[in-house]
């Protein structure tokens, strides 16, 4: 893995400069860090506590741990990256205190899990099996495909909230902040591979609930 | 690998395909599938903009009490 910990990225400039700012006792600036980590901290502690409380406490926690710790940050992980450690630090703790299993322990029930229902397939007894009963729909042309639409996004966002807490975590991370694979690897602790499968797992369901919607 | 895959297979490599995290051969078998099924391309197509959509979601709001608290807990911090 040290290639990938060669790519893991250094404090960028923006981050060092926020990093001044904050050091300076810039309030603003440490707002608008918190705002703009603060969903994928509650995903990420969710992932270790029970409840959405006690997750809302780990990540309170976190940032008093960061600001005792933030002179003598010096910027050779990204500052999300080293957000999220501490983050995960006093997560596990907090998790370890209420008992509550690895998170990503059940990951091998979760791969089991097709990402379109069989039934879709053809059978072993037609033609062709393992191929379309009937084809998916075309959505880049349909003109009633409204992405845009509030609607649309209000069913991605449900079938996100609807996800196991360890995919909701990645599909967050992932597509909803563009934080990169390496990114959500070091955060969560979980190797590339099996990062993969809880994005594809996720991605797979909040594809068939817009199919559901869109098509339905 | 087998010489070509079906499209139940293609819809559990999409991810793979998508991350660039496909061996060089089973991504030349998952494109040469693509060419030729129209169902496997709109998938793929529908998986491009599942991610699309996601991406559009707003990033969630701090609640307010806690805004306060942690702005209440920087004011400490830079007082020490």
């Amino acid at each position: 893995m040290t290639h990938l910990g060669a790519q893991r990225s250094k404090a960028s400039a923006d981050e060092l400069e926020l990093l001044t700012r904050l050091r300076a006792g810039d309030e603003q600036a440490f707002e608008a860090l918190v705002a703009r980590h603060y969903g994928t901290m509650m995903a990420v502690a969710q992932t270790y506590v029970k409840t959405r409380a006690v997750a809302e406490e780990v990540v309170q926690e976190a940032w008093l741990g960061l600001l005792q710790s933030l002179d003598r940050f010096e910027g050779r992980s990204s500052l999300k990256t080293w957000i999220l450690a501490i983050l995960v630090n006093k997560a596990k703790t907090r998790g370890v205190r209420e008992a509550r299993s690895v998170p990503f322990a059940s990951l091998a029930q979760e791969q089991d899990e097709p990402a379109v229902e069989p039934d879709r397939f053809r059978g072993p007894q037609d033609g062709f099996p393992g191929h379309w009963r009937a084809y998916p729909g075309k959505w880049g042309t349909a003109p009633d495909v409204a992405l845009e639409d509030r609607e649309t996004l209000g069913v991605a966002l449900r079938a996100i909230a609807a996800l196991p807490p360890t995919q909701q975590t990645v599909i967050r991370m992932r597509d909803v902040e563009g934080y990169s694979s390496d990114e959500v690897c070091a955060a969560l602790e979980v190797s590339a591979a099996n990062q993969r499968v809880l994005l594809h797992r996720a991605r797979s369901r909040v594809r068939a609930a817009l199919e559901a919607h869109l098509d339905g | 690998m087998a010489e070509h895959v079906t499209c139940q297979e293609v819809v559990e490599l999409v991810t793979d395909y998508l991350e660039h995290a496909l061996p060089a051969d089973e991504a030349a078998l998952f494109e040469q599938h693509i060419n030729f099924c129209d169902g496997c391309e709109w998938y793929l197509e529908q998986m491009r903009t599942t991610v699309a959509a996601v991406g559009r979601i707003e990033e969630e709001d701090v609640p307010p009490e806690t805004r306060e608290k942690l702005l209440a807990a920087f004011r400490d911090w830079k007082r020490a």
